[in-house]
């Protein structure tokens, strides 16, 4: 195989290699945390102690130092005592890919230890909901304002100094705040996702809708738009997808502050999930959780990336775009059914005046 | 022998159908009066005056070449016939109106496509019609007639990406003559596509020029397509942009690719010639630098 058909530059990969550097980029640090966990000589700092023998301060299930635990084993040999017995093993933070992928399945099957607390589908779902909440209302606020900040000057003058300064305030500052205004359930936490989000969403819109093809204005305009048609019937649909490429990133950045969120307040969702399994040392199951989140957020992303592709056919590459129509049909007002032509040949066509002769 | 030898005719000798032809345009209407036009940038102290003292009439159903050097300001001039830019002082009378930002009354057709790349191709001829409160199936009839006419009625549903240069060029030319402009306006409408498209573009120009009462005001850098296309040609000089000429085309129609060699075309384009590319002084011994040490002398 020719160097440079892996190393192009700037060259578009077949689709099958794309395929495979997906797949190697996911199995990469997988085989790195296998090697790490059953290969026994790499890393392998600890015994785990499954008979004390003759050493009094062990006991069973013990992890101890590889150091101490050969030392012991030395002492109790040269004295002729029982010999203590163990197995070379990680540390309880680092469990073995199996276990963590049993912990997917059991971390559901476990009931909760303590009569309220939350099973972890029920905590995943206060994060989702949560998450989903904040990035709504910033979105409801955020969307609007950035397209009329990128579409009018005036509005852009007006609020966005204001609005770059505030997106420097870190959003868990807010939270005391937040908790003061809003209480200590959800509506802080939201909030919080909603300070973290709203700002940057205005910024990074508006800039978006400011890059639509002056051409295309001018187009509309020579073609009889202006005013608010200009602003519906072009800036919206000539910045729309990537606004919602933007949208897209946005709610990744919103899951950024979710934990942050979580915390204020009474800690609740996923969060606390996390927390709870790292104090019972439940280590398989915070990778789970937290594998979890990586799972909702990526295959949201996914699926968003394929809803814009029904979203918006002018998008697509393929000829079979002509076929679907765009679901945002506000954008375009209703269609008669199509009235069955005849091709004529342009000669045989008539004069056509376009306007009566004085 | 160079062209400044051979025997042509003057580019002012007409023959008789092309007299009486520039007859009849001259007791058409004026749709067109531009005064003393003039556009300057920059404010006071450092001001760069893009061109002015333009004056022209254009009769209806006239069509219009505009030639001149890179950056004599014919963009820029079109543009204010447009309504997209203002002109420092003069004024343009449309149909006896004087013009004020851009409307439907003139038609547009820019050098980038400028297609809405989200509608489909009788969406985008259709935007027109619906600005105007046209009824959709109005405007969807109206929109496949010009389509038909342009010779894309198969491409109806396509989006623009899908077409080619010069199919995607006739989307916005049905698109602009959608409206029912007094005026086409082109920049350079053909500059971006190979020589054989524009050849055919110009072909179907031509055509659909012939079928439907609209004025046209085509900008171009390519004197063999002035010719090719034009009533009267009007040539721009640089620094700043005047008018320098405005020349009433020799060469009968109607036209076809023969002509390209017909005395009365080659008469003109020695005249165009002239005007934007005057003769450069090269010194007879230019001095010799040999940067190789290749054997074979160059003569
Ligand atoms: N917005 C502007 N500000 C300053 N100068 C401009 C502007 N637009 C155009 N010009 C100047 O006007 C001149 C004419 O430009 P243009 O009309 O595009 O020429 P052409 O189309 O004949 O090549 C150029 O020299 C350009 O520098
Ligand atoms: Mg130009």
């Amino acid at each position: 195989m020719k160097h440079h058909d892996w190393l192009g530059l700037k060259v578009e990969l077949p689709r099958k290699r794309q395929l495979q550097l997906t797949i190697l980029s996911f199995l990469a640090p997988m085989a790195v945390w296998c090697a790490i966990s059953y290969v026994p000589w790499l890393w392998h700092p600890l015994y785990r102690v499954t008979d004390p023998g003759s050493v009094d301060y062990f006991i069973e299930d013990m992890d101890v130092k590889r150091a101490d635990f050969e030392h012991e084993l030395a002492k109790a040999r040269a004295a002729g005592t029982a010999l203590p017995q163990g197995y070379l093993t990680n540390p309880i933070y680092l469990p073995a890919p199996h276990k963590v992928l049993r912990a997917f399945y059991y971390a559901f099957k476990t009931p909760p230890r303590l009569p309220n607390e939350p099973w972890l589908h029920q905590s995943l779902g206060h994060s989702i909901r949560t998450i989903f909440l904040g990035f709504v209302v910033s979105s409801v606020f955020g969307l609007p304002l950035g397209i009329l900040c990128g579409t009018y000057r005036f509005f852009a003058k007006l609020q966005e100094p204001f609005i770059e300064f505030f997106r420097y305030l870190p959003a868990p500052a807010f939270g005391a705040l937040c908790v003061a205004v809003l209480g200590i359930d959800d509506p802080p936490k939201i909030a919080i996702i909603f300070i973290g989000t709203f700002f940057q969403q205005v910024l990074v819109i508006a800039n978006t809708v400011r890059k639509v093809d002056p051409g295309l204005l001018e187009a509309a305009q020579t073609l009889g738009a202006s005013g608010w048609k200009l602003v519906r019937r072009v800036i919206i649909p000539a910045s729309i997808t990537d606004v919602y490429t933007d949208m897209r990133i946005l709610l990744g950045w919103a899951w950024t502050y979710l934990i942050v969120a979580e915390v204020v307040g009474t800690m609740s969702g996923i969060t606390y999930f996390i927390n709870q399994q790292a104090r019972y040392r439940n280590f398989d199951n915070v990778y789970a959780a937290i594998a979890m989140i990586g799972i909702i957020g990526f295959s949201t992303d996914l699926f968003l990336a394929w809803l814009g592709t029904v979203l918006f056919p002018w998008k697509r590459k393929s000829r079979s775009a002509q076929n679907k129509r765009a679901w945002f049909a506000w954008l375009r007002p209703k269609m008669a059914e199509p009235i069955v032509q005849t091709i004529e040949p342009v000669e045989d066509k008539p004069e056509i005046k376009l306007h009566v002769t004085q | 022998m160079s062209l400044s030898e051979l025997k042509l005719p003057d580019y002012r000798e007409q023959s008789p159908d092309v007299s009486a032809r520039f007859e009849r345009i001259r007791k058409r209407p004026i749709i067109l009066k531009v005064r003393e036009l003039k556009k300057s940038f920059g404010s006071n102290g450092n001001t760069h005056i893009v061109f002015d003292h333009v004056s022209l009439d254009v009769h209806r159903r006239e069509f219009i070449c505009v030639v001149g050097p890179s950056g004599c300001g014919k963009s820029t001039f079109i543009r204010i016939v447009a309504g997209l830019d203002e002109a420092t002082s003069g004024e343009i009378l449309l149909d006896g109106r004087a013009v004020a930002g851009p409307g439907s009354d003139r038609g547009m057709v820019f050098q980038g496509y400028t297609l809405f790349p989200w509608l489909t191709v009788k969406r985008n001829v259709m935007f027109g019609l619906q600005m105007h409160g046209k009824a959709l199936d109005t405007a969807e009839a109206e929109a496949r007639q010009w389509l038909d006419m342009v010779g894309l009625a198969k491409f109806e549903n396509l989006y623009p990406h899908e077409l080619s240069g010069g199919m995607k060029q006739r989307v916005a030319i049905a698109r602009a003559l959608a409206n029912g402009p007094r005026i086409l306006i082109m920049d350079e409408p053909f500059a971006a596509l190979d020589a054989q498209t524009r050849c055919q573009m110009q072909a179907y120009l031509m055509q659909i020029w012939k079928k439907v009462d609209v004025t046209i005001l085509f900008i171009t850098h390519d004197l063999d397509e002035a010719a090719y296309l034009a009533d009267r040609i009007l040539v721009m000089s640089c620094n700043p942009g005047r008018v320098a000429e405005f020349i009433e085309n020799p060469v009968p129609r109607p036209r076809s690719a023969e002509q390209f060699i017909s005395p009365e075309f080659l008469a003109l384009k020695k005249r165009l010639e002239e005007h934007i590319h005057p003769p450069v002084e090269v010194p007879e011994k230019l001095p010799m630098i040999k940067l190789t040490e290749a054997g074979d002398e160059v003569e």
